[in-house]
């Protein structure tokens, strides 16, 4: 089934909205809704075939938004829209909705979690789709036609919609984290019992890092709170496209981006600029500094740079090193050594 | 038997086998009796606010709050009469932009833009029993009653028909037994009269080969169901079963059982996977499953006009080579009186071509009646 052309878009447009919008009240729908004055999607010289063909596809599509892996708001979004596009539409008699039999038990969750949440209208809103008799029953949600020729389009769920995986919490849970505590202390103790000294364990013995866990449950919390940051900068990223806003996304996106660049240059400006001063007996080989043409490295890759920021001891390597890596760093203001060297 | 849940076997292509009578099962112990009702559609009767009240655990001012707030009234166009046909100036709708764009276009191209006699078919076919509802209320559909959609593959093997094999679409009832639906697939090699009769053109005998050959099987998952009503019926899955057994082929147990002794409730199937449908010997129909679902009120209710054809391609039918108006019933064979071989000729052509006021056969040719796959158009 070929798509109804630019029907994604709007539904994508009209969900992001309500999920800028924050909130899971129908009359907020409802007003975009009516912003967008979605009821004439139907609108059109359409003759009575295409007609239904367009409405079924229109409510498929409409459809997908309802089920997981989309967050809880879009879900509550999809459930309005499909409110909207049912009575909307101008087939008669009218188009339904399919629901397929594994879909029923996430569908019957979810309104048992509106009615805990206390959402009354959407719950009213279903009620009022089931009462009308909008849904058809069926086995699976699309009709197969075994058609292995057709290029099966790869279901697309759009980023934004989606409740972010977060794969990484997953793995390292409290559980997780809270055996690994355990397994520590008691390996802390196991030490501590064959050593000399029984209030701790013999330096001999110490082959790890001692926090390591409570660096593991930091990087997890830094990595969550990185993904909810980036979630919300991709929304905000995408919200209104008008040329104003437009500009303001785009500066958003660019400053955070130069910032970092910025700050990255101005280290690696601060820790290569500065020459030290080597000792008497090593004074043939002082290092002169030449500044290359080019300004900030916005292109470099972050690893690299990243790395120059972690280790703030360039100072301390010998010249060697410097002259390594001034192969493949040229941008940067990099000491220069005048005579080749020799090994140290 | 217990209830089952479909799901896919290969993604987005087809399911695994399940008992068909289970999903209904399945369905029915989740659903309450207004969902299944198959009553007519009541007026817009507002439900009680007290009703809703209790079913939402809420108090009815909130119930009557949200009568007011979720009205259908809210998302439609305030008041003022608008014309579907006309797509607003300044849409917003990116849907609506291609929409117009497409329609100026066709403004420009086309000449007279209405349906042709192939849309109006397919419509019609589509949208004529819906809704219908019988005189007689035993034949009225039960509730709970599983659909089942089917395309059934031609036959036919045309060269433009290499890419999109031309197929009908069939519902039928998960109560209806299998003979239902073998009874009602029409098919053009049903209709053909065997024999030669250019020295006989009157005498073509009225047993269409439908009468003659009354074998016929259904091939679902691993069981051959064989059409054994009448005494002429042979098993013809037998060759199959047999050739299966003889060596190990890699195929589980295939089974030979009656046809008229199943419904579709009976059968395990997949959706959307191909199976067989094989009569006159070798005449063979791909059939898919393409959806079952739970019966609707907006269904056909009548009973008795299920197995429903809803969808059948157009053929187009091949003319007489003389006249090039009616429909070819004849086809010779080495006609030394014809420009190629084989040569269609309509009755009238081919009697006046080929013999004389007598009656007597002019020329050498051989004659066969033909039945042109076009004929259920």
């Amino acid at each position: 089934m070929s798509a109804v052309p630019g029907l994604k878009e709007d539904c994508e447009e009209l969900l992001g909205a309500f999920q800028q919008a924050d909130t899971v009240r129908f009359e907020r729908f409802a007003e975009l809704w009516r912003e967008r004055r979605f009821h004439t999607i139907f609108y059109g010289r359409i003759r009575a075939l295409e007609r239904n063909k367009i409405t079924k596809k229109t409510l498929d599509v409409a459809q997908q938004y309802f089920f997981p892996p989309y967050s809880f708001q879009i879900r509550v979004g999809a459930l309005y829209l499909l409110y909207g596009l049912y009575n909307a539409q101008l087939c008669q008699p009218k188009q339904k909705i399919r629901i397929a039999l594994k879909h029923w038990p996430e569908i019957q969750k979810f309104q048992l979690d509106l009615l805990d949440a206390q959402h009354y209208d959407a719950v009213y809103i279903f009620r009022r789709l089931r009462l009308a008799r909008a849904f058809h029953f069926t086995a699976m949600p699309k009709l197969l036609t075994y058609r292995t020729k057709k290029k099966i389009e790869k279901n697309y769920f759009k980023e934004e919609f989606k409740d972010p995986s977060n794969r990484v919490n997953s793995l390292i849970t409290n559980d997780v984290l809270e055996e690994l505590m355990n397994i520590h202390d008691h390996y802390q103790k196991m030490k501590c019992v064959i050593s000399a000294d029984k209030s701790q364990p013999d330096k001999a013995l110490s082959l790890i890092k001692d926090d390591f866990v409570v660096n593991l449950k930091d990087i997890t919390l830094e990595h969550q709170e990185w993904q909810q940051n980036r979630m919300k900068l991709l929304r905000n990223a995408k919200v209104a496209p008008e040329t104003e806003d437009k500009k303001k996304e785009e500066t958003l996106l660019k400053s955070e981006g130069s910032e970092r660049a910025n700050a990255l240059a101005r280290i690696k400006y601060k820790s290569y600029s500065a020459v030290v001063e080597v000792s008497r007996s090593r004074r043939h080989r002082q290092v002169q500094l030449e500044s290359s043409e080019s300004g900030p490295s916005c292109g470099k890759s972050p690893g690299r740079s990243k790395k120059a920021s972690r280790t703030p001891q360039p100072a301390r390597r010998g010249s060697s090193e410097q002259a390594a890596e001034e192969a493949v760093t040229r941008h940067i203001g990099m000491p220069i050594i005048v005579e080749e060297d020799s090994d140290e | 038997m217990a209830a089952v849940v479909p799901d896919y076997e290969l993604a987005e292509l087809y399911t695994r086998a399940f008992r068909v009578g289970a999903l209904g099962l399945g369905w029915r112990r989740l659903l309450g009796p207004p969902d299944l009702s198959l009553a007519v559609e009541g007026e817009k009767e507002e439900e009680e606010d007290a009703a809703v009240a209790a079913a939402l655990g809420c108090v009815p001012g909130t119930a009557a709050e949200l009568r007011a707030v979720c009205s259908i009234d809210m998302l439609m166009s305030s008041g003022v009469e608008e014309d579907p046909d006309v797509i607003p100036e300044d849409s917003s709708l990116l849907t609506l932009r291609i929409r117009r764009k497409a329609l100026e276009r066709r403004e420009e191209t086309i000449i007279v833009d209405r349906a042709c006699r192939q849309e109006t078919l397919t419509y019609e076919m589509e949208s004529h029993a819906t809704g219908k509802r019988p005189d007689d209320p035993t034949d009225l559909i039960e509730e709970g009653e599983l659909l089942l959609t089917l395309n059934i593959f031609y036959p036919v093997i045309f060269q433009k028909h290499k890419d999109h094999k031309p197929y009908q679409t069939v519902l039928v009832l998960g109560s209806q037994k299998l003979t239902e639906l073998r009874d009602s697939i029409s098919c053009v090699s049903d209709l053909q009269i065997g024999g030669e009769f250019s020295c006989q053109p009157d005498q073509a005998p009225e047993h269409i080969s439908k009468d003659l050959y009354k074998s016929a099987f259904f091939y679902f998952e691993g069981i051959f169901y064989n059409d054994k009503r009448y005494p002429e019926c042979r098993d013809m899955s037998r060759t199959i079963i047999e050739w299966s057994e003889s060596h190990d082929r890699g195929y589980e147990n295939l089974q030979s059982v009656k046809m008229e002794d199943y419904v579709f409730n009976d059968l395990s199937l997949k959706i959307g996977f191909p199976y067989l449908y094989c009569h006159q010997g070798n005449c063979e129909h791909i059939i898919v499953i393409t959806d079952i679902r739970l019966i609707h009120h907006d269904d056909c209710l009548d009973r008795n006009l299920y197995p429903l054809l809803v969808k059948k391609h157009w053929l187009c039918t091949r003319k007489c080579f003389v006249c090039k108006m009616y429909t070819a019933r004849w086809v010779t064979n080495r006609d030394s009186l014809a420009p190629e071989d084989p040569c269609f000729f309509c009755d009238v052509c081919f009697r006046m071509l080929h013999y004389d006021a007598e009656g007597n056969k002019l020329g050498e040719f051989l004659a066969y009646p033909y039945v042109d796959p076009g004929i259920f158009n």
